[in-house]
């Protein structure tokens, strides 16, 4: 009887903690898993007074990366620079007659120079790409 | 009891340690002349603003406006004051290929301040 009164009392939490331990972890590991689509490793340029990157964006938007030492990366993907022109021109020709407006987002590293940033520039513009826009840091956390 | 407050302790410093504000991100648009290499020499209509940018330690001041050398700080306050006539001015940025992507964002910043959005960016040799 006394044994019976004890284990009401102390509600067995094993395994909602097991449940919830595993929920803890999922969320944890999809939210790294969507930061790891941009490098951390770029530190942008500041531009205190440039316009806001809003959320809703296009869906179709490529963002490239370009680093200090003039690497070409696509959600963290190195790319030789005839690579990174096929996949454009690719990506072009698969969206039809709306390919040239995909726009195009260019996250360099301020150390870059500007020769690196131009072959990137030069490969959009290549693939009839036109909507071209530098990514800055507006406000440091 | 104590095992579970552990664990939910444990989560709790990991997640405060983690925890970090995301940057709130700028975009500088741009627009760039047609890879056409058979075009003549460019147009330049009368209203067009020549920034250009140097590398580092080239041209004195690393910046110039048509032709005139000039600091940052003096190309912010020349560059506000021509937006003031017209904002529909079109800049046109050559840059050095030597010179570092920092000062075009600088450049694209000032004029993002001062209201200039029809910018053109080309590349030097």
């Amino acid at each position: 009887m006394r044994r019976f009164k004890q284990s009401s009392d102390h509600v067995n939490m094993t395994p909602m903690i097991d449940v919830v331990f595993q929920m803890i972890i999922f969320f944890v590991c999809t939210v790294q898993l969507e930061k790891e689509a941009i490098s951390e490793f770029i530190a942008l340029p500041d531009s205190p007074h440039g316009p806001m990157v809003t959320e809703a964006k296009d869906p179709r938007t490529i963002t490239i990366e370009v680093d200090e030492r003039g690497r070409f990366f696509i959600a963290r993907t190195p790319l030789s620079e005839a690579k990174l022109r096929k996949v454009l021109a690719k990506t072009v020709i698969d969206y039809g007659r709306a390919g040239p407006s995909i726009p195009i987002r260019i996250r360099a590293d301020g150390g870059a120079e500007h020769t690196d940033v131009k072959r990137v520039l030069d490969a959009c513009t290549a693939a009839g790409l036109h909507k071209i826009s530098f990514v800055a840091t507006k406000d440091r956390a | 009891m104590t095992p579970m407050i552990d664990v939910v302790f444990q989560l709790l410093i990991y997640f405060l340690v983690t925890f970090s504000t995301p940057d709130v991100l700028a975009h500088l648009d741009i627009s760039r002349p047609a890879p056409d290499k058979t075009q003549p020499e460019r147009r330049t209509p009368p209203k067009m603003i020549r920034v250009n940018i140097y590398a580092e330690g080239g041209r004195e001041k690393g910046f110039s406006l048509n032709g005139r050398t000039m600091s940052r700080a003096e190309l912010s306050s020349i560059l506000n004051r021509l937006a003031s006539f017209s904002r529909s001015q079109t800049v046109l940025i050559t840059c050095s290929g030597s010179s570092a992507h920092a000062k075009l964002v600088d450049v694209l910043d000032i004029c993002a301040e001062s209201g200039l959005n029809n910018l053109s960016v080309v590349s030097a040799e």
